[in-house]
């Protein structure tokens, strides 16, 4: 039992516990702050496999990001804190049944696996070999996913800019052209 | 259990516990930022698969690049931040047409 056991045993155990409370608390501002948790626990996981780039990425962009997720649950929920513990218990019922199978059938493939010839992980860095693959190997997939960023950027201003009311703009134009006839 | 962090089926089973909170979190929300919060789980559960075998299947799997899963996770988590983005307008845009986020009242494409 090293130190490095322990912190990956700490880290399962403060995911699982924030991935339960993301799924089942009723107070999504609470959900939003055990998402964080978790995420947290996968960057010391990537930190524990050896991945320092990987999980300074993850700390840097899933943070910032599950902020603004809690801006928007806190900005567009209603009553958050008057639910309560398993109030709507109800609709829970039939995902937590199929997420049961999901994971019970995964596990049960694992199981089957003979995992016995791994390797352990080794702590040199990796950025500068991350760089070189993406520039290399990786260039095409590089600039493709860049792509996809840009035209998602540019859907998500487009969709979440204010709409403009087609027919009531057209209405008024018309009015504003009958009183330009009527003043001439 | 001694051995846990060079344990490939314990993050296994890690990463199946994130994706099936995630799947439980994805489904049975009513908000859509639960919806999001759930599929975020399930993309983090993959993109730790990803790096898991790579470091810890080295020995095994020796072909091409010592750092594929590492890549591979790093484009999951841009293609996360892309979908948050697209997500969050696309919440901005429910909130903007009728006041709420709840999924179960936006049914205009309904069958």
């Amino acid at each position: 039992m090293t130190i490095a056991d322990i912190f990956v045993g700490a880290c399962f155990i403060l995911g699982a516990f924030g991935a339960f409370f993301t799924a089942f608390h009723p107070n999504i501002l609470y959900a939003a702050i055990s998402l964080i948790l978790s995420l947290l626990s996968v960057a010391g996981l990537y930190g524990a496999l050896g991945a320092d780039f990987l999980a300074a990425a993850q700390l840097i962009i899933y943070i910032g990001g599950i902020l603004i997720v809690i801006l928007f649950a806190v900005m567009m929920s209603e009553d958050i804190y008057k639910k309560r513990f398993f109030e709507g218990a109800k609709k829970y019922i039939w995902p937590t049944i199929f997420s049961g199978i999901v994971f019970v059938t995964l596990t049960r493939v694992m199981m089957q696996v003979d995992w016995s010839n791994g390797s352990t992980p080794d702590f040199e860095p990796t950025s500068r070999a991350m760089g070189w693959a993406l520039v290399g190997p990786y260039a095409v997939t590089f600039q493709y996913v860049a792509i996809i960023l840009l035209f998602g950027l540019i859907g998500a201003v487009i969709i979440a800019r204010p709409a403009i009311k087609m027919k009531q703009r057209a209405a008024e134009i018309a009015v504003e052209d009958n009183t330009e006839e009527k003043d001439a | 259990m001694m051995n846990l962090a060079s344990n490939l089926p314990a993050f296994l089973a890690f990463s199946f516990l994130l994706f099936s909170f995630g799947i439980v979190a994805a489904l049975s929300r009513k908000s859509a930022i639960g919806v999001f919060m759930g599929v975020e789980l399930m993309l983090n559960a993959a993109a730790l698969n990803f790096v898991a075998f790579q470091t810890l299947r080295r020995g095994v799997v020796e072909n091409g690049h010592w750092l594929h899963g590492h890549i591979f996770s790093l484009f999951v988590i841009i293609l996360a931040a892309i979908e948050a983005a697209v997500a969050l307008a696309i919440v901005l845009r429910i909130f903007g047409n009728r006041q709420t986020i709840d999924m179960d009242r936006a049914t205009e494409l309904k069958g």
